[in-house]
């Protein structure tokens, strides 16, 4: 993974000091050699990997081409900001996903499921940055509830950090509720169907139990399923949320890295989400134990 | 029914979207007495600083926030001349060669000490050291020594005349700040920057805000002899989505954006809260043509497409009609002492391009690739219309795009015949005019090559009465006009939008904020 990312960024034309010159090109070609060799990327790249993966191996991201600020210090200072986005995102995601897909099974085929199936459909097809927009326009703009962009750090004031996430997380999560709706609703149907749901039911236990005890714990597994698979969309999408947000967050960082072909920055941003993503997969694979007692790890 | 619940569903956020777009009603504008003391100016910022040491960064979003702590030896007028900035005054000896500066007496660093004629040698000593890597080293290659004979005056001894020294003393922080020398070999310079600036660096968070406040300190006075700044504090809040930087102003999360999009300009103009300054700024845009490549090589064929071209319909269509003005003259914009005197391309003419092709002897046209890049919309778009507007004289054009950093090599290695491109952030008449078209210069990227314009650039580079200098440019100009090395397009316009409680704030052609030192606000 790392030798797929080191490659890939280096194969984008234009290096840091292209970007550096920018628009205006009043630099010259003299100046470019000595400024590729003062950044060290006229080296092949066999040598440069080796320094990158030593350094790595010892817990060493490197240091910005650009602003000389070590990788790692500034990852763990924005790490925060995107879990917290990501976070607030999944619960958007499940505190709609869920009851709407749970109304939607119970409905099927009447106005609640072509309702709910209608937002499914409005929220996997409305891209997030456009989403993002005309949330800003509708609670920054037209209704003055929430501040349109920026950041507020909780150590500063914990209301106002809340107040800053919220239309990120709504933009991030509304699409993910979309998602995990046709899921909770396909899968509950399901199991439905099964014969203990018949059972529990037969032997007289009220609707909201059944619902609730015996056919959402078992459904919720291919939801957490998908939900661990979709978290990776949502680390992804978090790159251009906090673009229109002005997070100062992971996936900024990596969009600068890649505008400014900022090498150590790229690769230590995507390995940083890369590693959130393992993470949280663990910790699906994890929760199948809490709902499935018979799923045991040893 | 979905499609039903579907259409329902757009129809909303549709209504949504363009209900947005109708202004709130708010208070009119107040008329503000005058200047007033206080306040904290919230700026919406595009982009963060590229680094905070100005000699090492060519970065105007560095420019425009470390204007604000440190000075130059001279600054630009909102008309592109030079005026006092630290240097009180300042002669040049008969042949040329010795500019001396006299410094203003009661300036101080932030600090609290002193300036004296030994800052501005180093700082400038400093940019012309390769050990500094300043990419700015080579503006001061015809500086032969600096001397500080006494603690205001400073003297410049260059190899040879040459009348641009003060644009590049002046014409941004980046490449003339005068630095306090002791934090610079502190190696500070990056971490608490310390200039004579109106503000004082307070701190800065990347990706999130800056702070500056008023240095009680600073020496510039307004007209009625009271202390500038006028403002307590200045907050640079990074706000990279356009969109939502136009409605932080119009919210009044912050007072003051730039870079307002052309696309979002009307919606601020009719929001009561909210002015919009701006307009054209220094650059140009223009077909370049590689004068060296046939059938290009033949003036006839390059007067044919100057005739040929509609401008308003390029700024009208491709620029939503605020993103640019139409090119009158040559390079130099409107507005600039510089602009030059003749209008010669005043209307479209298919006619007469068509005689001119004829003359060439191409009466049935030609093909050629209109090579663009891809990478900025306003270098991008205008390109269709050429295509549609040359095919009616018989230039019939194949559009090739590539990304900026494949697109940008290939260009200035010359193997293009056509394509649109353009310079920005100029301030002397010879950063427009000497290194895009002298013969033989790396940066005549158009091949250009006129011993008769080269004569009058070389001129103007040596000749230091302004006056004289302007009648020279006039000519060189009028030269360039005749021969066509570049189609003038437009200039591109700039935009800043502030709330109407901010005053005094001008837009400048050089993309300069440096007037927030005059700027206030109300409370509101």
């Amino acid at each position: 993974m790392v030798l797929a990312v080191f490659l890939l960024i280096r194969l984008v034309p234009g290096d840091v000091v292209t970007q550096l010159i920018g628009l205006e090109g009043q630099i010259s070609p003299r100046r470019v050699e000595e400024l590729r060799r003062l950044f060290g990327i006229d080296r092949p790249l066999h040598v440069q990997f080796g320094e990158y993966m030593t350094g790595l191996a010892r817990g060493n991201l490197g240091r910005s081409l650009r602003t000389g600020q070590p990788v790692g210090r500034e990852l763990s200072r924005r790490f925060p900001v995107t879990i917290q986005l990501a976070f607030m995102g999944l619960l958007v995601a499940l505190a709609i996903g869920v009851p709407v897909g749970v109304v939607a099974a119970l409905h099927r085929g009447r106005a609640a499921d072509v309702l709910a199936t209608g937002f499914v459909l409005l929220g996997l097809s409305v891209p997030s940055f456009w989403l993002a927009i005309l949330l800003i326009l509708l609670f920054a703009l037209r209704l003055g509830w929430l501040p349109p962009t920026g950041y507020v750090s909780p150590a500063e004031s914990l209301s106002a950090n809340l107040a800053h996430m919220v239309l990120p997380a709504l933009s991030l999560g509304l699409i993910l509720a979309a998602a995990s709706t046709r899921i909770v609703r396909s899968s509950l149907l399901e199991v439905f169907g099964r014969h203990y749901i018949r059972t529990a039911r037969a032997k007289g236990v009220a609707e909201r139990g059944v619902v609730l005890h015996h056919a959402l714990r078992n459904a919720l597994i291919p939801v957490v399923t998908v939900i661990g698979l979709q978290f990776g969309t949502l680390l992804g999408g978090t790159v251009i949320i906090e673009q229109i947000f002005a997070l100062p967050g992971i996936g900024r960082y990596a969009l600068e890295g890649i505008n400014l072909r900022d090498y150590p920055v790229v690769q230590g941003a995507v390995l940083a989400i890369a590693l959130a993503f393992t993470l949280v997969n663990l910790a699906v694979d994890l929760c199948y134990g809490v709902l499935d007692p018979r799923i045991r790890y040893s | 029914m979905r499609k039903i619940l579907l259409a329902l569903a757009l129809g909303l956020a549709l209504a949504l979207a363009l209900g947005a777009g109708v202004a709130p009603l708010g208070p009119a504008a107040a008329q503000a007495p005058g200047p007033r003391y206080g306040g904290t100016l919230r700026i919406g910022m595009q982009t963060d600083p590229v680094g905070l040491d100005p000699h090492l960064s060519t970065a105007t979003a560095s420019k425009n926030m470390l204007e604000h702590i440190y000075d130059t030896l001279v600054f630009v007028s909102p008309e592109g001349r030079f005026i006092p900035g630290l240097a009180e005054s300042w002669t040049t000896s008969a042949d040329g060669l010795t500019w001396t500066f006299r410094l203003r007496r009661n300036v101080k660093f932030h600090n609290g000490r002193a300036l004296v004629a030994d800052d501005v040698v180093y700082s400038i000593n400093r940019i012309r050291n390769p050990a500094t890597r300043s990419p700015w080293a080579g503006n001061y290659a015809e500086v032969d020594t600096l001397t500080a004979p006494d603690p205001y005056t400073v003297v410049f001894r260059l190899k040879k005349p040459f009348a641009p020294l003060l644009a590049k003393l002046g014409s941004s922080v980046l490449q003339g700040a005068i630095v306090a020398r002791e934090v610079a070999e502190r190696d500070e310079m990056q971490s608490s920057p310390v200039g004579t600036g109106p503000f004082r660096f307070v701190g800065y968070t990347p990706q999130q805000r800056m702070t500056l406040v008023r240095s009680g300190d600073y020496w510039e006075t307004d007209a009625t002899g009271r202390r500038l700044p006028y403002l307590d504090r200045i907050e640079f809040i990074f706000l990279p989505d356009a969109v939502a930087r136009a409605t932080a102003i119009r919210t009044g999360t912050v007072d003051f954006i730039e870079y307002v999009p052309s696309s979002e300009v009307r919606a601020l103009r009719a929001d009561p809260n909210v002015s919009v300054v701006g307009g054209p700024s220094a650059n140009f845009r223009s077909i370049y043509i590689n004068n060296a490549v046939a059938p290009f090589n033949n003036v006839r064929v390059r007067q044919a497409m100057a005739w040929a071209v509609n401008r308003k319909e390029i700024v009208d269509t491709a620029l939503f009609g605020v993103g640019g003005i139409e090119a009158t003259g040559f390079v130099i914009p409107p507005g600039n002492y510089y602009h030059v005197s003749k209008v010669v391309y005043d209307k479209t003419d298919v006619d007469r391009a068509k005689r001119l092709l004829s003359e060439a002897g191409h009466p049935n046209g030609f093909e050629a690739e209109l090579y663009v890049t891809s990478t900025y919309d306003f270098l991008r778009t205008p390109a269709e219309l050429l295509q549609a507007q040359l095919a009616r004289a018989g230039i019939r054009l194949r559009i090739r795009a590539a990304d900026w950093s494949v697109y940008l090599p290939t260009v200035a290695a010359k193997q293009y015949a056509l394509t649109i491109l353009g310079t920005s952030g100029q301030v002397d008449p010879d950063d427009y005019l000497y290194s895009n078209f002298v013969t033989g210069d790396r940066r005549n990227f158009v091949n250009f090559s006129d011993a008769q314009y080269d004569k009058l650039v070389n001129d103007g580079q040596v000749i230091t009465n302004e006056a004289q200098r302007r009648r020279i440019y006039d000519q060189a100009q009028l030269r360039a006009l005749e021969l066509v090395p570049m189609v003038l397009l437009f200039h591109s316009t700039t935009f800043e939008a502030v709330r109407r409680n901010v005053f005094g704030f001008e837009h400048q052609m050089n993309q300069s904020y440096l007037t927030l030192r005059r700027t206030w606000m109300v409370p509101r």
